[in-house]
């Protein structure tokens, strides 16, 4: 799986998660960028992220996540594990 | 209860009936007059026993098993899925289980299979999701 392929399919979490198909990731993006990115909607994506690329990640590995850039790296090296 | 002691395919159960007084108090509380669960002649001219217990009154009985057992103190409910596949009538006492399916430790939410059986039938399946934000 490529880097453009995880965006890909991040996006349309994005956009089912947020309801808004408007929303655009880009690699820097993070919370602030989103008005509706509270906790529960940061714990839905996480939970369509682990069911769409079947992987399981653990707490420490998504509490240190900066930004859409590392959530996408993460799961391009959980694939390639 | 602690997030470690979430096992997969750990279970919790409860055991209800719904009374015709409960219905009622369900019929003022949710404005939902559909003599379908109130008028045991209309529900027969709709090819049903009786009157049938309002679906919801079976997902207030989810609510008590996720808020009450599992998981309990510390979980906050966030999503359900259910299917209603036979009647339920009043007094018809109900097996309500729910079967830890899936648990993801990034999110400490909880999948949970969702199946409600009276002694000869199933009327409920489904599934929820719960986060857990009890102590360790």
């Amino acid at each position: 799986m490529t880097e453009s392929e995880i965006f890909s399919r991040l996006t349309d979490i994005f956009h089912d998660v947020f309801d808004d198909d408007d929303i655009e990731l880009t690699p820097d993006m993070t919370a602030e960028d989103v008005d509706e990115w509270d906790s529960l909607s940061h714990i839905r994506l996480i939970v369509a992220a682990e069911r769409e690329f079947g992987v399981s990640f653990s707490s420490a590995e998504v509490a240190n996540l900066e930004n859409v850039g590392q959530f996408v790296a993460l799961i391009l090296a959980r694939n390639t594990d | 209860m602690s997030w470690d002691k979430f096992v997969l395919e750990n279970r919790a159960e409860l055991q209800f009936n719904v009374s015709s007084a409960e219905m009622d108090t369900f019929r003022i509380l949710s404005g939902d007059t559909n003599p379908l669960h109130a008028d045991d002649a209309y529900a027969r001219t709709l090819g049903f026993d009786s009157k049938v217990v309002f679906g919801a009154l079976i997902v207030a009985k989810i609510s008590a098993l996720i808020g009450a057992h599992i998981p309990g103190r510390g979980g906050v409910w966030t999503g359900l899925r259910i299917d209603f596949r036979k009647p339920l009538y009043p007094g018809e006492t109900v097996t309500l289980t729910g079967t830890i399916d899936s648990k993801s430790d990034a999110a400490r939410m909880l999948t949970l299979k969702l199946r409600a059986d009276t002694l000869d039938k199933c009327i409920a399946t489904g599934s929820a999701e719960a986060v857990f934000r009890g102590d360790d």
